[in-house]
C-alpha cells in the first residue's frame, strides 16, 4: 500500500516543484556566492574582521552548504507541506477518500502510509539537497575549514571534522521534516481541500519560528515547548563542542510532537463521517 | 451463511438536530438487484456511507454477509464493492493504474487476467491506458464499476449510476446493470430518484422518504395493477390512524400519510367500503383521489419534497 | 668641621648610591641591548606550528600550520588551503613586536620569580613618541639571555603580556612555546540574523563588570624552524 501511494505521489507533476523549486534556490545562493561570495564573506565577518585577520578559503563548499541549508530549512517545512498537506484532504478533494475508504483498509493504516509516505518525500527532499546543495557546493568551491557565525561566538572547524556533522545535521533535518509531516497530515484530517492544511500548516510553522526567535520574555517561558524551536537543532551539529544534551532533548520534544500528531490524526479520522 | 447479504436494523443517522436516517431497516437477499429510491434529500446518500462504512450511524446497526461494520470493518468491507456520489478517481493516473490500486487494497490477490476482464466487461476495452481526465461521465461510471467489481464483492452498491450521463450513456449503463444482476447473479444495491430507471433494473425496491422507510417490496407486487395508492384528504383528526386500525383498515394504509391526508393502497373494488366506513365515523372527507401507479405516488413525495420541505 | 664631615660622608654615600644605580641601569641596557642583538640576527623564520586561540567567544580548534616571519614585523599563518586566524596586524605574535626599536630608556625594575627562577625585570621605555609602544616590561633571564616574559603597553591595544618558554630551539634564542594575552573586544551579532539553535535554552546571566572588553590567550608551539632562508615579502601579501 506503501509503494501504491509513492506512486500515486511521485505520478503527479505537484511533486516535482518542490525540487525545482529547491534546486533552483540552492543555484541562486551557490551562484551570487560564486559571483559575490567575498564581500558576503567580509560583511559577515567584520565583527571579527575587527580584530583578527582571518584568511584562507573560507568561501568553501561547505560554508556555502551551511547557508544554503540556512536558507532553505525554513522553506522545506512548506515544501513538505505542500504534499503531506495534501495527504487526506487531497483525497478527500479528489473524491477518491469514498472510493479508497470502501476497500478494505483500516483508517489507522491509511493515517500511517500517507505519514510514511510524506516522510519517504521528505527524505527524498532532503537527499536531493544534500546532492546538490552539499555535493555541487563542494564541487563548486571546493572544501575547506568551515567558519560558522553564531551571535555570540565564532566556531571554526577543521576541514576533516566536518562531513559528519553534515551527515548528522541532515539526519535531524529529517526529523524535523518528519515532525512537519506529522503537523500537515494532521491538519489535512480536517480539511476537505488541500488548500487549507497546506496554509495551516505554512502558517503555523511561520508564526512558531517567530515565537522562537524573537527576543520576548513572554515568549522565553514557551520556546522550549514549540517545536519550530527545536527544528533548528541541526546546527547544534555545527558548535564545538557539539551540545548534545540540548539535541538529544530536541529530538525528545520532536518525537512526542510526531507521535502526538500522528496519534491524533489516527483517532480524528477514525471517528471521523466522511461527507466529502 | 446469512441469508441475507445485507441487512439494516434500526439504522438511525443525526447530524446535529437534523435526524438524516430515521429507524430505518431492511435487508437484501442473494441475488436481487435491489432498487433504492427516494426523492433528493430522503436519506438515501447517508444510508449508502452507513452501508459502506464511511458515515458511522448514530443508532442501529449495519450487516454485511453477517458482519457488522462496528465490529469487523474490514471483513464487511471486503463483501461489498461501491461507488459512492460520484465516481472519483485519480485523474492524472490512467484507468489502468486506477483499478490496479485499488484493486490492490482489497486485500486479495487479483490476477491481471481479472483486470482485463473487468475493464472488458465494463466496455472499456482500449481506452484502459488513458488518463481518467480524459474519460467522460459514462466512462467514468463504468470505471467504478469496474473498480467496484474488481475483487467480486458479494454486494455491490451503486449509487445514482446513471446521474450526469446522456440518454445513451443511461440506456448502456442499464444494459450493464441488467447484465451484472440478471445474467452473471449479482447481489447489487441502486439508488436513484427516478422511479422509472429502478422499475426497469431491480427486483426488489425500498422507498424512503425524510429518511424513513415509506414502501418496500417486491418490484412485480408494487407495480402491480391490482393495487392503487388512494390519497384521501379530511379534516385533521388525530384518532383517524387507531381508528382505521380497529376496524381492519390499517392494513391497506401505505406510510407517508399525515392526519389530513391519508395513503391506502387497496384493490380499486375495496374503496367504496372505505369510504362508507369514512362517512359512518363522520370524518369528513374533503377529496378522495386515486394516484394509480408507484409513479404517482413517488412523484407526490417528489413533489411534496420539492415544495417546501427543506431537506438536504 | 663636623657639619662638613658630614656633609661629606654624605656625598660620598650619595655618590656610591648612585653610581651603583648608574651601574644597575647600565646593565639593564646592556641585557636589553644584548636579548635585542641576539633577535635581530633572525632575518626571518618558517615554522611548523600549531596554534591554540583561547578566547571566549572564538570556538577554533587547535590550528596546524606553517608560520612565515619577516623582520621587523611580517607575519603569516599558512595552512594549506585551509583557514588562518591571526589577530589583526600580527599586533603581539612575535618578541620582536614586543620590543621597542630605536633609541630606549632601560630602568632596571628589580627581581621577579617564573616557574621557580629568579629573572631580572627591566623596564624599557622608547625614546620617540611617535611608536606603539609606550612601555615593556621584560623578565630576563640573565644566565640564558633569554627574555621569558613581556608585559607592553601599546598606544592602541591596550596592554599584551607574553609568555616565552624555551627548549628545543634554545640554540636560536627562539621559544618552543609563546603565550599571547590580549584584550579583545566582545562579540555580538544579531539573533534574528543568525538564527541561532539556543542550546542552553535558558536566559544567560548578564555578564558582570566591562562587557566591551574581555581577557583573551593565544598559544603558540612552535615545533620546527627553518631560519633566515631569505623570505621575499611576495609570501605575505594576501593571495585571497
Amino acid at each position: 500500500m506503501l509503494g501504491l501511494e509513492l506512486y500515486k505521489i511521485f505520478r503527479r507533476p505537484r511533486t516535482y516543484i518542490s525540487f525545482l523549486i529547491m534546486t533552483a534556490v540552492t543555484f541562486l545562493i551557490q551562484l551570487a556566492m560564486y559571483v559575490d561570495g567575498k564581500s558576503f564573506v567580509s560583511f559577515a565577518m567584520a565583527g571579527v574582521g575587527e580584530q583578527f585577520d582571518i584568511g584562507g578559503n573560507i568561501l568553501n563548499g561547505y560554508l556555502v552548504t551551511y547557508i544554503v541549508l540556512q536558507s532553505l530549512l525554513i522553506h522545506i517545512p512548506l515544501l513538505v507541506a505542500l504534499v503531506a498537506g495534501d495527504a487526506l484532504a487531497g483525497e478527500a478533494n479528489m473524491g477518491t477518500m469514498r472510493l479508497l475508504l470502501t476497500k478494505p483498509v483500516s483508517r489507522t493504516k491509511v493515517v500511517l502510509v500517507k505519514f510514511i509516505a510524506g516522510i519517504i518525500y521528505a527524505l527524498l527532499l532532503l537527499v536531493w539537497l544534500a546532492i546538490v546543495g552539499l555535493g555541487l557546493s563542494i564541487l563548486l568551491f571546493g572544501t575547506g575549514d568551515m567558519i560558522n557565525l553564531k551571535s555570540d561566538a565564532f566556531v571554526m572547524l577543521l576541514e576533516h571534522d566536518i562531513i559528519w556533522r553534515y551527515m548528522l545535521a541532515f539526519a535531524f533535518a529529517a526529523l524535523a521534516m518528519t515532525t512537519v509531516a506529522a503537523l500537515a497530515v494532521f491538519l489535512s484530517v480536517f480539511g476537505d481541500n488541500s488548500i487549507g492544511p497546506i496554509i495551516g500548516t505554512m502558517g503555523i510553522i511561520v508564526v512558531l519560528t517567530i515565537f522562537s526567535n524573537l527576543e520576548v520574555p513572554l515568549f522565553n517561558t514557551i520556546k522550549p515547548w514549540l517545536f519550530t524551536t527545536h527544528m533548528i537543532a541541526w546546527k547544534g551539529f555545527f558548535d564545538a563542542p557539539v551540545p548534545y544534551d540540548a539535541i538529544w532533548q530536541s529530538v525528545a520534544v520532536l518525537l512526542l510532537y510526531i507521535v502526538l500528531f500522528i496519534t491524533a490524526t489516527i483517532i480524528v479520522f477514525n471517528k471521523k463521517d466522511i461527507q466529502s | 451463511m446469512p441469508e441475507h447479504i445485507a441487512e439494516v436494523k434500526g439504522l438511525t443517522k443525526k447530524f446535529d438536530d437534523f435526524i438524516a436516517v430515521d429507524d430505518l431497516s431492511f435487508a437484501i437477499g442473494k441475488g436481487q438487484v435491489y432498487g433504492f429510491l427516494g426523492p433528493n434529500g430522503a436519506g438515501k446518500s447517508t444510508t449508502i456511507r452507513m452501508l459502506t462504512g464511511l458515515i458511522h450511524p448514530t443508532a442501529g446497526e449495519v450487516l454485511i454477509d453477517g458482519e457488522s461494520f462496528s465490529r469487523n470493518r474490514m471483513r464487511a468491507l471486503q463483501q461489498i464493492g461501491a461507488i459512492v456520489e460520484r465516481p472519483d478517481m485519480y485523474k492524472y493516473l490512467s484507468a489502468w493504474d486506477n483499478l490496479r490500486i485499488f484493486a490492490r487494497l482489497s486485500r486479495k490477490h487479483i490476477p491481471a487476467d481479472r483486470l482485463h476482464e473487468v475493464i472488458e466487461l465494463v466496455g472499456l476495452k482500449g481506452r484502459e491506458s488513458d488518463k481518467v481526465k480524459a474519460y467522460s461521465q459514462g466512462m467514468k461510471q463504468r470505471l467504478g464499476i469496474a473498480i467496484a467489481l474488481v475483487h467480486d464483492p458479494e454486494l455491490l452498491i451503486l449509487d445514482e449510476p446513471t446521474n450526469g450521463l446522456d440518454p445513451q450513456g443511461i440506456a448502456e449503463m442499464r444494459e450493464l446493470i441488467k447484465t451484472l444482476g440478471t445474467q452473471m447473479g449479482k447481489t447489487i444495491l441502486i439508488s436513484s430518484h427516478l422511479l422509472y430507471e429502478i422499475e426497469q433494473v431491480a427486483t426488489h425496491m425500498l422507498i424512503i422518504h425524510k429518511g424513513k422507510k415509506v414502501v418496500e417490496g417486491k418490484v412485480s407486487d408494487l407495480l402491480n395493477p391490482n393495487e392503487t395508492i388512494f390519497e384521501v384528504r379530511i379534516l385533521p383528526d388525530d384518532s383517524i390512524m387507531s381508528k382505521l386500525q380497529e376496524k381492519g383498515w390499517g392494513q391497506y394504509v401505505a406510510e407517508g400519510g399525515n392526519s389530513s391526508t391519508l395513503l391506502f393502497r387497496m384493490h380499486p373494488r375495496k374503496m367504496p367500503g372505505l369510504n362508507k366506513y369514512l362517512v359512518e365515523e363522520k370524518v369528513h372527507v374533503l377529496e378522495i383521489r386515486s394516484k394509480h401507479s408507484l409513479e404517482e405516488y413517488f412523484l407526490s413525495l417528489t413533489n411534496e419534497n420539492n415544495a417546501g420541505a427543506g431537506a438536504v | 668641621m663636623r657639619s662638613v664631615m658630614r656633609v661629606g660622608v654624605l656625598w660620598v654615600m650619595l655618590s656610591c648610591i648612585s653610581i651603583q644605580s648608574y651601574a644597575q641601569a647600565d646593565s639593564a641596557a646592556v641585557l636589553f641591548e644584548n636579548l635585542r642583538s641576539r633577535l635581530d640576527v633572525i632575518k626571518d623564520y618558517v615554522a611548523d606550528v600549531r596554534i591554540k586561540i583561547d578566547i571566549s567567544f572564538m570556538k577554533v580548534p587547535p590550528l596546524d600550520g606553517k608560520l612565515y616571519f619577516k623582520a621587523p614585523d611580517k607575519m603569516k599563518l599558512e595552512r594549506k588551503g585551509g583557514v588562518s586566524i591571526l589577530p589583526k596586524n600580527n599586533v603581539s605574535l612575535t618578541l620582536n613586536s614586543m620590543f621597542p626599536t630605536g633609541g630606549v630608556t632601560v630602568i632596571d625594575a628589580g627581581r621577579d620569580i617564573i616557574n621557580g627562577k629568579t629573572v631580572k625585570v627591566i623596564k624599557v621605555i622608547p625614546l620617540e613618541d611617535a611608536g606603539q609602544i609606550i612601555l615593556t616590561k621584560i623578565w630576563v633571564d640573565e644566565a640564558r639571555n633569554l627574555a621569558l616574559r613581556t608585559e607592553t603597553t601599546t598606544r592602541d591595544n591596550g596592554t599584551v603580556k607574553m609568555d616565552l618558554a624555551f627548549g628545543n630551539h634554545l640554540k636560536l634564542g627562539l621559544p618552543d612555546k609563546v603565550i599571547v594575552y590580549l584584550d579583545v573586544k566582545e562579540y555580538k551579532l544579531p539573533k534574528g540574523v543568525t538564527m541561532d539553535y539556543d542550546a542552553s535554552q535558558q536566559v544567560k546571566p548578564a555578564v558582570k563588570g566591562d562587557k566591551k572588553r574581555q581577557k583573551g590567550k593565544i598559544e603558540i608551539n612552535y615545533l620546527k624552524y627553518e631560519v633566515n632562508k631569505g623570505l621575499s615579502d611576495k609570501i605575505f601579501m594576501e593571495t585571497n
